[in-house]
């Protein structure tokens, strides 16, 4: 296996005050890493480090040149405005289009083909917000392959989303693991997490523990990110209460 | 029928208002298009500051007894740029830094229009426009920044399109955000400066917002919500002007009314968000 991804040192800062410190983990090609912690700990602050959103203060993100695809939060976009499903995949293409030109065939043929590979070609002249919320995302896979990303950072894609839904979006995302995609997730549910990832990183602000899940996730890891609300029931099953997502994203700290 | 023809071409035998007529359709055509932009981003109370900002070039110009579009257009330039930095310096919020450089410029520019004789006849103009003094160099003026203005939006569809919809994506994708954000502020600024003449300061807005926000009612894609925008726009700028030949009313104001009725019919009969099928 060749490594896809390699954060080194890397911290970042909001308005002065660290929101990231010294995370470091490596992610092989075809991974798929859950990022797990409480509420303001970080997690889209790394995923905005790490598409250069964000300046990094110290530490550095290494892709070996392979373009990110990044799905932010339900929550930041606007789902009335009047762009078509085709229309939002065919933004994955600009970066490949250069100024001052049109779409070319090769570009539609690609916007259809990473369509067809969602499974969602019949919805292409669809207005965005007709969809539903687990097929929303499905088009934002898909614009990341248009974009030809390589890797895709995912956050809080299963939020607001429901079981049968999200159960689609998994069984995509092992079709792309086929065709070496690698995937970072941000979520809350640990236990989806614990089940459908290959390694975990828990990050409270610093990256607590990083590895396959039964590895990454134990009562003193879970004690350290989550404090008291950590619930350690065994194995298979690990919950932290009032951790539900209050109001919508992070972006705010609850200190 | 032959009456009906005689009610459109007999106005036009009058060349100042064969004259407003293009100006106003040029004007209502161009606004409305990078309307949709002011409506999508929510930048509704922006386009009303700018054009009331752009005053003190405009009596400047008025003194000097240069051609008014020049003024409006350094000052409209000055002022884009100027609530871009201030609001983007973080300091104050963005709403509060348009407040306060619109009234204090729109003060400004009363201020250096009083100190003239005709003061409340060149202010009434100003404010509330003058279709029919349009002269044939303003139309050349108004087509050229007019043309070069809707180039902008063709030439750079694509990525104001993603800035508008996804400045996150945009920012992965490498795009200047900034500059892209600063040519939107520009386009804005030309459109408000060549619309001065026909609509006015007072009712800018109208002709940025009510055009767009009509088509936003009755399509869903941005380059289709153009197209019926610059529609909604041409003929309620034509419809406003015969209007006020006939019945005798101010042509600014009656255009904006003429906009405001074809919104109010998307309100109701949209196909998929009117009021009339939500019940």
């Amino acid at each position: 296996m060749t490594t896809a991804l390699k954060i080194n040192d890397l911290t970042v800062s909001y308005n002065g005050t660290p929101a990231i410190e010294q995370v470091s983990f490596e992610v092989q090609s075809g991974e798929r890493v859950a990022i797990v912690g409480p509420n303001g700990a970080g997690k889209s602050t790394l995923f905005k480090a790490m598409v250069g959103l964000l300046p990094a203060k110290k530490g550095s993100v290494q892709t070996n040149g392979a373009e990110i695809g990044y799905i932010t939060q339900r929550s930041a976009v606007d789902w009335s405005f009047p762009v078509t499903v085709h229309d939002v995949v065919m933004m994955g293409r600009i970066g490949k289009m250069g100024w001052l030109r049109w779409q070319r065939p090769i570009d539609r043929q690609i916007a259809r083909r990473s369509l067809a590979q969602v499974g969602l070609i019949d919805y292409a002249e669809r207005q965005i917000g007709e969809l539903s919320g687990g097929q929303q995302q499905r088009v934002f896979i898909a614009r990341a392959l248009a974009q030809e990303a390589a890797i895709l950072l995912m956050d809080e894609p299963f939020a607001g989303v429901d079981t049968p839904a999200q159960a689609a979006i998994l069984r995509l995302l092992d079709h792309l693991r086929d065709e070496g995609m690698t995937v970072l997730v941000s979520t809350h549910d640990l236990n989806m997490a614990m089940e459908h990832c290959d390694q975990m990183a828990l990050l409270n602000r610093r990256l607590i523990a990083y590895g396959p899940p039964h590895q990454a996730i134990n009562p003193e890891t879970l004690t350290s990110a989550y404090g008291e609300r950590a619930l350690w029931q065994g194995e298979d099953y690990a919950m932290v209460l009032g951790d539900i997502d209050c109001c919508g994203g992070e972006g705010h700290r609850h200190d | 029928m032959i009456e009906l023809w005689e009610l459109l071409i007999q106005p036009l035998r009058y060349p100042f208002m064969a004259r407003g007529l293009l100006a106003s359709l040029m004007v209502g055509t161009l606004c409305a298009v990078v309307g949709t932009y002011v409506v999508l981003r929510g930048m509704a109370f922006f386009g009303d500051a700018l054009a009331h900002a752009i005053l003190p070039g405009v009596a400047i110009a008025y003194l000097l007894g240069l051609n008014l579009v020049w003024g409006a257009l350094a000052m409209g330039l000055l002022t884009a740029v100027g609530i871009g930095y201030l609001s983007r310096r973080g300091q104050v919020k963005e709403d509060t830094a348009i407040g306060v450089i619109f009234a204090a410029s729109f003060a400004l520019g009363v201020a250096i229009l009083s100190t003239v004789q005709s003061y409340s006849v060149d202010l009434t103009h100003i404010l509330f426009g003058n279709v029919l003094g349009v002269s044939e160099a303003d139309l050349w003026l108004t087509a050229g920044l007019g043309a070069i203005a809707l180039l902008a939006v063709a030439l750079f569809y694509k990525e104001l399109l993603v800035i508008s919809f996804d400045p996150i994506l945009a920012a992965t994708l490498g795009l200047p955000l900034n500059a892209l954000h600063y040519l939107l502020l520009l386009l804005i600024a030309l459109s408000i400066v060549v619309s001065l003449q026909t609509v006015g300061v007072a009712l800018m807005v109208a002709m940025l917002v009510t055009p767009a926000a009509t088509a936003y009612l009755l399509t869903r894609r941005l380059w289709h919500m153009m197209i019926v925008a610059a529609l909604i726009g041409a003929v309620s700028s034509v419809t406003g002007l015969y209007l006020s030949f006939y019945v005798n009313v101010a042509s600014g104001p009656a255009v904006v009314l003429v906009c405001t009725a074809f919104f109010m019919l998307a309100v109701v009969f949209a196909p998929r968000q009117g009021l009339l099928w939500k019940r």
